[in-house]
C-alpha cells in the first residue's frame, strides 16, 4: 500500500462528481416541486411542467444553481470551516500546542514532506479532533483543547497520524466537500441561532438548520465506515504504536466528544462521532448504509488485534515496572487506578500498601477481566488497610464508615467526641452534638472552607427548587447505610435555611458528614450565609 | 506491412524503455533525498544538545558523568565520516541521550522548568523525527528494489549501470534486543 496515494486521485474525483449530482438532483427536485406548486396555486395546466422544453429549462436552471453552490462552499471550505470552529494555529509559546506543531512536523517526515498540513486548536472543552482539506489544497488538522490536554505525547501522534492519513488518502476531501455543502451552512446557523433568546426555538433558522442537517445526512450514503478503519492502519503504518490509538479512543469514547459545541453537520470529519449514537455502535447493512463512523469497540479490537495483546497484557505493558512480577512468581499481585486514571502494576501487597494515594475507594484488578474496589478485596482490606488503622493511635470504634468500610476512629473535633474516617475523612456525629460543636466555631473558617460553602450554597439553592418544583413526593434512594443500625440513611439538607446535605439515620439519632461538610456548616453559621426562603424566590 | 508491424513494435518496445529508465531514475533520486533528509534532522539534534546540557548543568551537579558522556558523544557524532562511524557515533548519542532523560526524572526542579521542558520536547521531537525519516528512507528503499527486481522492468534496469541496490538502514544489534528493566532505581 503505497503510502502518498496518487493513484487515488481518479477515483477520490468521481466520488466528488457523485456529490455533485445529488447537489443537482436536490436542486432540480426543489424546482420541479416549487413549479409544481406554483402550477396549483394559479391553477396552470400540470402536463406543460412535462413538456421536454420545461424539463429541459429546470435541468440548466439547477446545474447552474448548483454550480453556483458548489464552488461557493467547496473552494475555501477550510477557512470557513476554521472561522465556524473559531480554530487558531498552535501558539507556539505554549509548551501543549508546541508539541502539536512538532508532531505535524515528525508526520510531515514520515510521509516525506509531500503534503503541507497546518495544525489548528479548537478552543472547546470537548474532546475530538478532524481533519479537512478543499478543492483549493489547503490541508489542516483541528485538535481540541480538551484532547490536546489529556493526551499523552505517543497518543496525540497516534491521533495526529490517523488525521493526516485522512489527508493523504484524498478521502478527507470528498468529507469535506460533503460536509461543507449543507452541514457547514447548518452549522453556521446553528451558532447564529445560539445567541439568540431561548424562546426561539420554533424559529425559522431552527426549520432551516433541521432542513440543512437532513439534506448533509444525505451525503452519509456514501461516505463509507471503511475509510475509518484505513486511517487507522495507516496510523499504525506511521507511528508503529497501535496501543496509543487504542488509549486515545478508549478516552474518547468516554468523554464529551464536542456536541453542541461542533456543529452537527461536520460530525463526518471528526475522528468519533460528535453524538454518541447508536447506529455508529451497531453493525449490519443499515448502519453500514447511514452511518459514517464505525464502531469505536470495533475498532479498538482491529487495533488490539496489530498489536498482538490482550485486556490483562495492556494494563501490563503500561504499568512502570513491567517484569517486576516475573521475579515473584509465587506472590499474587495487583493493578491499581491511579487518580490519573491510569492502570500502575503490577504490584504485591506490601507495595500496593506503601502507595501514597492508595484508598479503599481505589479501582484494583488482578490483571484479568474483573475490576473491583479496593475494600472488597479480602486480601488488601487485610493487608494494606487494617494494617494501617492498627499503626495509628486513635481507638477504632465499632462502626464502618458507610463509603470505605473501614472501622472509624475516635477523633476529638472542637473538643468533643465524634468518629471519624481515616481514609475519606468524613465524620459521623450524634445530633445532639451538632449543635454544641457549631456554637463552638472557634478559630476563623480557612479561605478554602469559606469558598467551597458559598459555591455548595449557590449549588444547592437552585437544586432544593428544583426538587420542590419537580415532585414534593419523589422517593430518594438512601445512598447510604448507617453505621450503627445498617439501616439506610436519609439524605436531607441540614435545615432549609444553610443548605448542607448531610445523611441522616432516623433510628439511631446520627448524622454522618462527608469531608469538609462539618466545617462547611460550621462557616454558614457562624458567617450567617443563609439561603433564601424558598417562598420569595418562586413567586 | 510487415516492416510497418516491426517498426511500430521496436517504436514501442523504446517508448517503454524511456518510461521504465525515468521512473527508476526518479526514484532513485528520491532515495537519496530521503537519505539526505535523516541528516537534516541529525543536524537538528546536534544543534539542540549544547542548549539542554548548558540548562541543566546548575540543576544536575551530582550528575557530572552522564552530561560529559552526552558532550563527547555529541562531539563524535559530529566528527564522524563514514557512513558507519556515522551510524556508530548516532548510536552512542542516542544511548547517552537516553540516559540523561532517565536521570532528569530524578529532579524534580527540572520538570517543573518549562525552559527544560521544552528543550526536551524538542529532542524527543527530533528523535521520532530521526525515526520517522529513517522510516521513509526504508519506505523508499523498498519500492526502488520493487521496481528493480519486477518483471519486466529487471531488463531494464539490468541495461543500465546506474542502478544498484541501496542499502537498508538496519538497527543496532544491540537495539535489537529486548530491554531489560533495571529496578534498581526505583528500588532507592
Amino acid at each position: 500500500m503505497p503510502l502518498t496515494f496518487v493513484q487515488v486521485e481518479e477515483e477520490k474525483n468521481r466520488r466528488i462528481w457523485i456529490f455533485f449530482l445529488v447537489l443537482l438532483l436536490v436542486y432540480f427536485a426543489a424546482l420541479m416541486g416549487l413549479m409544481a406548486a406554483w402550477a396549483q396555486i394559479f391553477w396552470i395546466d400540470d402536463a406543460a411542467l412535462f413538456r421536454p422544453r420545461s424539463i429541459f429549462l429546470l435541468v440548466l436552471a439547477s446545474l447552474i444553481t448548483a454550480s453556483v453552490h458548489f464552488c461557493f462552499s467547496t473552494l475555501d471550505s477550510v477557512r470557513f470551516l476554521k472561522k465556524n470552529l473559531s480554530a487558531a494555529p498552535p501558539d507556539l509559546r505554549d509548551g501543549i500546542h508546541r508539541r502539536l506543531a512538532n508532531i505535524l512536523q515528525e508526520i510531515q517526515v514520515v510521509t516525506g514532506n509531500k503534503r503541507r498540513i497546518e495544525g489548528a486548536v479548537i478552543p472547546t472543552l470537548a474532546m475530538n479532533a478532524l481533519a479537512a482539506v478543499d478543492l483549493r489544497g489547503n490541508a489542516t488538522i483541528a485538535i481540541t483543547e480538551g484532547l490536546l490536554s489529556k493526551l499523552t505525547r505517543p497518543q496525540l501522534e497516534a491521533v495526529v497520524a490517523h488525521e493526516a492519513c485522512h489527508i493523504l488518502s484524498g478521502d478527507c476531501l470528498e468529507t469535506t466537500v460533503a460536509a461543507s455543502l449543507f452541514g457547514l451552512p447548518a452549522a453556521v446557523i446553528e451558532k447564529l441561532s445560539s445567541t439568540w433568546a431561548p424562546q426561539a426555538r420554533l424559529s425559522p433558522a431552527f426549520f432551516l438548520t433541521w432542513g440543512l442537517l437532513k439534506l448533509s445526512h444525505l451525503f452519509h450514503l456514501f461516505i463509507s465506515r471503511e475509510r475509518e478503519y484505513r486511517a487507522d492502519a495507516g496510523a499504525v503504518r506511521m507511528t508503529r504504536n497501535p496501543l496509543a490509538l487504542v488509549e486515545a479512543l478508549q478516552l474518547l469514547s468516554r468523554n464529551w466528544r464536542g456536541t453542541g459545541s461542533i456543529g452537527n453537520g461536520l460530525e463526518m470529519l471528526c475522528i468519533v462521532n460528535t453524538a454518541a449514537a447508536l447506529t455508529d455502535e451497531s453493525d449490519g447493512w443499515w448502519a453500514d448504509l447511514i452511518s459514517t463512523h464505525p464502531p469505536i469497540r470495533k475498532r479498538i479490537e482491529v487495533l488490539s488485534k496489530m498489536a498482538h495483546v490482550g485486556l490483562s497484557e495492556r494494563i501490563a505493558q503500561t504499568g512502570p515496572n513491567t517484569g517486576a512480577g516475573t521475579a515473584r512468581p509465587a506472590q499474587p499481585v495487583f493493578y491499581a487506578l491511579d487518580p490519573r486514571q491510569q492502570w500502575q502494576g503490577p504490584y504485591v501487597l506490601t507495595e500496593l500498601s506503601a502507595l501514597p494515594w492508595i484508598s479503599p475507594l481505589t479501582w484494583i484488578s488482578d490483571g484479568g477481566q474483573a475490576v473491583e474496589r479496593a475494600w472488597k478485596t479480602p486480601m488488601i482490606d487485610q493487608a494494606v488497610f487494617t494494617k494501617r488503622l492498627t499503626q495509628e493511635e486513635k481507638k477504632p470504634s465499632d462502626f464502618i464508615c458507610p463509603s470505605c468500610r473501614q472501622p472509624l476512629l475516635i477523633t476529638s473535633y472542637d473538643r468533643t467526641q465524634v468518629f471519624q474516617c481515616h481514609f475519606c475523612g468524613g465524620l459521623l456525629v450524634e445530633n445532639a452534638k451538632i449543635p454544641r460543636i457549631i456554637a463552638r466555631a472557634e478559630s476563623l473558617s480557612t479561605e478554602r472552607v469559606q469558598s467551597l460553602s458559598k459555591a455548595v450554597m449557590r449549588k444547592n439553592q437552585t437544586r432544593r427548587m428544583e426538587r420542590h418544583l419537580e415532585s414534593l413526593d419523589r422517593k430518594t434512594i438512601p445512598l447510604r447505610n448507617c453505621p450503627k443500625c445498617k439501616n439506610p440513611m436519609t439524605r436531607t439538607f441540614y435545615t432549609l435555611a444553610y443548605l448542607i446535605e448531610i445523611d441522616r439515620c432516623s433510628f439511631c439519632g446520627l448524622t454522618w458528614f462527608d469531608p469538609d461538610e462539618l466545617e462547611m456548616l460550621q462557616c454558614m453559621i457562624v458567617n450567617k450565609m443563609a439561603a433564601d426562603p424558598l417562598e420569595r424566590r418562586t413567586a | 506491412m510487415a516492416g510497418w508491424i516491426l517498426l511500430g513494435l521496436i517504436a514501442i518496445a523504446f517508448l517503454w524503455i524511456i518510461v521504465v529508465y525515468n521512473g527508476l531514475v526518479s526514484l532513485r533520486n528520491q532515495v537519496q533525498n530521503a537519505w539526505k533528509q535523516i541528516d537534516v534532522q541529525l543536524k537538528r539534534r546536534h544543534d539542540l544538545i549544547p542548549n539542554l546540557v548548558a540548562t541543566v548543568k546548575g540543576a544536575m551537579e551530582f550528575e557530572q558523568d552522564t552530561l560529559e558522556k552526552v558532550i563527547s558523544a555529541r562531539a563524535k557524532a559530529v566528527s564522524a565520516a563514514g557512513p558507519h562511524d556515522k551510524a556508530v557515533s548516532e548510536n552512542m548519542l542516542t544511548e547517552a541521550l537516553g540516559k540523561l532523560f532517565a536521570v532528569m526524572e530524578n529532579y524534580p526542579q527540572l520538570k517543573s522548568n518549562e525552559n527544560t521542558m521544552q528543550l526536551q520536547e524538542e529532542l524527543t521531537s527530533t528523535e521520532n523525527r530521526i525515526g520517522f525519516a529513517r522510516q521513509f528512507y526504508n519506505d523508499m528503499v523498498a519500492s526502488y528494489h520493487i521496481r528493480q527486481e519486477i518483471f519486466p522492468n529487471n531488463f531494464v534496469a539490468s541495461l543500465f549501470k546506474g542502478f544498484k541496490k541501496e542499502e537498508y538502514y538496519t538497527a543496532d544489534e544491540a537495539d535489537r534486543a529486548v530491554p531489560k528493566a533495571d529496578l534498581s532505581i526505583r528500588k532507592k
